[in-house]
């Protein structure tokens, strides 16, 4: 935040000469519009904090190796498919009470947060230093574009966003060949813990799902999460042509989904009759939340559904 | 109320007849809709291929035998309570059991790893036991045994303790805070009968020694002089009815979660109509306890399908109002 | 007979009679709660020597320590002190009030109406979470408990025996609600509600402390002002009527007191238990006084308790940073059993 003073009273006075506009267009200044008002940002920030999973997975994606994130939620302290890129990294806590302390001590150029979780935080964040605060969590294109533009890598950025494009394009005509008249399919997404079963109606999952062209079964097309279902009668309620399941390998949670899997309910279930349940990887479909996992969920279903993946060239995270 | 044996011979018929229907209205009602008809069916001419009397034998039939038995657990322990220590505001949350039981479970889920439910059945029983044991022998007053309201105090106190160390292990333990979510807050779906089996001799053999103890229990109330006066031993019969309340109150919470105001609503509506006479009184409270939380756990399955309200927290919006009228009438708290 | 003070106006047109001892024994506090706190500004995730607080107290600059201190650490630490000592205060008040060495503003359910409006307000909230408007929905959710306590509990007046059945009746129910919004929500609401129930201080700014602080300066000086009405209610209803006493009025006017300081303490710091209960107790312990004396001290040791509890949740965990509410409740709840076991002559 001081840097930013300084560079303004340097703008100023640099501003009685004619050789200042010279000198303003070869420093950028970014305006970025977030959920929670508007930063500034001088130059290209190199040294980025990121307080959540999505940002997290996003700063890699973008080339950027943070200086501070939070923990992850599960594979302690962070997801195996990151950890390579973010050794000797600062660890700041967990995503809901980050340490404020150690971020101010890093001295970073941008923060990246999210609203439902640091929007009370979010003045002292600002002191800090600039910070960016996306509206959606799920929304990882959203978020790709506004930490492109607020760390002055847009073009990394949109071609990130250009490889999705090609890839759900691809996805998409190579489902429609395969499965033909059963294309669009209707698919569930579920998931068990220790002592109840959920179904996701939106979220990053659904969305990645929706966006390939996937439906959802009419109860499932809500506006809220999702629910919470404790009673193994509800079974019929999960129902659809597929279904995605994905839990935490966690014994208590095994017994659950082995009880409710074994009910003769679920064996009357459309997409257990038709042998179409998968289980998939948690950490990329309900965890990750950035494009690098939503890459990674897409490779999860090239493999499910047995289709080609054309050659990737040269794009490390994409 | 209703004072001679004929009219109270009527009223237990007509709550027997409740009983009958909350239990069939348990077995009907549900996500998936299921007839008077099918009912009969299911038991008449049971068919393993049809779907509704798959659901009636598994998850109904389930829930319904746990409803009865945590509610008549529930709420003759409720009665004991109240009787024991002489205050019409005693009940197994109250008393702290609820509280021992729920720090229990979450120290054995978050610190032991415990997660099969006959192992966390077992923790809330030891839970509930060590609860009452604590508040019993705080609840003594020297030289004169147990003092009501000191009772209810010490009730309060245990609580607190155990609340509070329960909700810093579970922050402590982010991740196994919602696997236990659903146990605190009252359930009686899915529970899996076999872990509760080992469970129901005791309860029963519990649920025979109070209704033996009945005639004693109508002495209770009198003053400890003249209790000793006639003859009966009153130390050890405390101590006796204390183990059934512990056995009761304990076996309900293990296999049901932490269910409010059962135990403390019902006895108050069974005195209301019945009487103080204890041989009536918990027949009674077992019955109506039983028909409290059937027609609760239906009410919550129907509110929000296919998702359910814990039935703790319905039984706790039913007997708030029931128990904030009682708290304005109570004259006095001695 | 304790030693006493007296100072007069000129011309004798009041007079205010100050046991020495209260005198003694407040500013020991106070000055025990200002080396106490400076100390606390030199612990935290990032060590910061005694002398570099000074001079960033004294002359504050840009630099990140300047920052950690002073915007991180300097108001969380206020919040503590301002906190604890609102709920310290309530309790005192309560416990007079009640009449019952038990009384608390958790136990009255002054704390649930809070929590439960709060987790109402999260809930409804979703994905917004968190949100500068929380703090004044729990305490209007406070306020309206207390409302519906007095309306509840009122039969001809208030009777402190039926205000706490029915504070329990209340708290219970609205912990069925809050229970049942935590289930139906979703995680990151769930939890975010869970530590708030617990009680923390994590994240408090300098906005927080202006908010509370006229609260605080409002209540207590009228606190003061009336709390000798409190001593003659305790010698009984006669005579407290024979002094001169409005009995009802008073009565009504401790309780709004009392929520007034517990709801905007619960509703900036969570639902931190205990200390509307033990810290009265501890006052009594040091000083012999009427209420008015025991006030300040109340606080004083409200403000200790709850600075030092926050302390332990801001550093042993690094860098995890656990609410202050967990370390209350260690210190609270075994405190609470012996005080039963203390108190079981007066209380049969």
């Amino acid at each position: 935040m001081h840097r930013y003073a300084s560079f303004l009273l340097i703008v100023t006075c640099l501003l009685q000469s004619p050789a200042a506009i010279a000198a303003i267009t070869t420093t950028p200044v970014t305006t970025v519009e977030h959920a929670l008002g508007e930063a500034t940002i001088a130059g290209r920030p190199d040294r980025v904090v990121s307080l959540y999973q999505g940002a997290t997975d996003t700063a890699v994606a973008l080339g950027i190796n943070p200086i501070g994130v939070v923990e992850s939620w599960t594979e302690k302290p962070m997801y195996q498919y990151l950890r390579e890129d973010l050794q000797g990294v600062t660890y700041l806590g967990l995503e809901t009470q980050p340490d404020l302390e150690r971020i101010a001590w890093l001295s970073p150029d941008l923060i990246v947060g999210a609203r439902n979780r640091h929007r009370t935080i979010y003045p002292l964040l600002e002191r800090i230093a600039p910070t960016v605060i996306p509206g959606n969590v799920y929304d990882f294109k959203a978020l790709l574009t506004m930490m492109a533009k607020a760390t002055g890598r847009t073009a990394r950025g949109e071609e990130l966003l250009t490889r999705w494009q090609e890839r759900v394009a691809d996805f998409r005509t190579r489902i429609r060949q395969k499965l033909g008249e059963q294309w669009p399919q209707e698919v569930a997404i579920l998931s068990f813990r220790a002592d109840h079963a959920r179904i996701y109606y939106g979220g990053f999952a659904r969305s990645v799902l929706d966006e390939l062209g996937f439906t959802a079964p009419a109860s499932h097309r809500q506006e809220s999460w999702g629910i919470k279902l404790t009673s193994q009668e509800s079974i019929p309620a999960m129902d659809a042509e597929a279904v995605f399941i994905f839990m935490e390998d966690d014994p208590a949670v095994q017994r659950t989904f082995n009880t409710w899997s074994s009910h003769p309910l679920w064996k009357n279930l459309k997409a257990v009759r038709q042998n179409d349940v998968y289980q998939v990887d948690p950490v990329t479909w309900n965890m990750g939340a950035g494009i690098i996992a939503a890459n990674r969920m897409l490779d999860e279903l090239y493999q499910h559904y047995d289709l080609h993946q054309p050659e990737r060239q040269g794009c490390p995270r994409c | 109320m209703l004072t001679t044996p004929p009219a109270k011979t009527l009223g237990t018929l007509l709550c027997l007849g409740l009983l009958l229907a909350a239990t069939v209205s348990s077995l009907i009602f549900g996500h998936i809709p299921v007839s008077l008809a099918m009912l009969i069916n299911s038991l008449t001419d049971y068919d393993p291929g049809s779907l509704e009397h798959l659901v009636i034998h598994s998850e109904r039939f389930s829930r319904t035998v746990t409803s009865v038995v945590v509610g008549a657990g529930l709420a003759i322990a409720g009665a004991l309570m109240q009787t024991l220590t002489r205050n019409p505001l005693a009940s197994p949350g109250i008393l702290g059991i609820n509280a021992g039981a729920m720090f229990f479970v979450v120290v054995g889920a978050t610190l032991f790893s415990l997660t099969s439910p006959s192992q966390l059945v077992w923790a809330a029983f030891t839970g509930a036991a060590t609860a009452a044991v604590l508040v019993y022998f705080l609840g003594q007053e020297a030289g004169r045994g147990v003092s009501p309201v000191r009772t209810v105090l010490a009730g309060v106190a245990v609580t607190a303790l155990f609340v509070s160390f329960a909700q810093g292990l579970l922050i402590l333990n982010q991740d196994r805070f919602e696997s236990i979510l659903f146990w605190l807050a009252g359930s009686v779906s899915g529970r899996d009968l076999d872990a509760i089996a080992p469970l129901l001799p005791l309860f029963g053999g519990a649920l025979i020694l109070a209704l033996l103890l009945s005639r004693q229990l109508n002495l209770l109330g009198l003053d400890d002089e003249v209790i000793r006066g006639l003859g009966l031993r009153v130390g050890q019969v405390r101590l006796l009815i204390g183990l059934v309340v512990i056995v009761l109150a304990g076996t309900s919470v293990a296999m049901a979660g932490l269910i409010g105001f059962v135990g403390l609503i019902v006895p108050h509506m069974a005195r209301g109509l019945f009487g103080t006479d204890h041989r009536w009184l918990l027949p009674l409270s077992a019955i109506i306890g039983a028909t409290l939380l059937l027609a609760a756990d239906t009410l919550a399955r129907l509110v929000i399908p296919p998702q359910e309200i814990p039935v703790g927290v319905m039984t706790a919006l039913l007997g708030t109002p029931l128990f904030l009228h009682l708290a304005r009438h109570v004259r006095k708290v001695s | 007979m304790s030693r006493t003070l007296i100072l007069r106006s000129r011309k004798d047109r009041w007079s205010i009679k100050l046991n020495t001892r209260v005198l003694v024994v407040t500013g020991a506090l106070a000055v025990l709660l200002a080396v106490s706190s400076v100390l606390a500004l030199t612990s935290g995730s990032h060590p910061t020597s005694f002398t570099n607080v000074l001079a960033t107290l004294v002359a504050p600059n840009q630099s990140e320590l300047a920052l950690i201190i002073l915007e991180i650490r300097l108001p969380r630490i206020l919040m503590a002190i301002l906190v604890g000592a609102a709920l310290g205060s309530a309790g005192l008040i309560l416990q007079g009030l009640v009449r019952n060495p038990l009384a608390s503003p958790d136990v009255i359910g002054i704390t649930s109406g809070a929590s439960a409006a709060a987790v109402l307000f999260l809930w409804l909230g979703g994905v917004t979470g968190t949100s500068l408007l929380l703090a004044p929905v729990a305490m209007g959710g406070a306020f309206v408990v207390a409302l519906g306590i007095t309306a509840l509990a009122w039969q001809k007046g208030i009777s402190p025996a039926r205000l706490v059945l029915v504070g329990v009746g209340l708290a219970a129910g609205l912990t069925a609600v809050t229970t049942l919004l935590l289930v139906l929500s979703p995680d990151a609401t769930a939890m975010n509600a869970y530590i708030w129930l617990t009680g923390s201080l994590y994240a408090s700014q300098w906005h927080d402390v202006t908010a509370l602080a006229p609260w605080l300066m409002a209540c207590w000086p009228l606190a003061l002002i009336k709390l000798r009405h409190l001593d003659a209610q305790s010698m009984g209803e006669d005579m407290a009527l024979g002094l001169g006493s409005a009995l009802q009025g008073h009565r009504l006017l401790f309780l709004m007191l009392a929520v007034a300081l517990a709801g905007s303490a619960v509703a900036y710091a969570g639902a931190v238990g205990f200390i509307g209960l033990i810290a009265p107790h501890m006052a009594r312990r040091l000083v012999n006084s009427g209420h008015t004396g025991l006030l300040p001290i109340a606080a004083l040791i409200g403000a200790l308790i709850l600075l030092y509890a926050d302390w332990v949740g801001r550093v042993a965990f690094i860098p995890r940073d656990l609410p202050a509410g967990i370390f209350v409740a260690g210190i609270g709840a075994p405190f609470f059993v012996y005080l039963l076991y203390r108190l079981r002559r007066e209380l049969g």
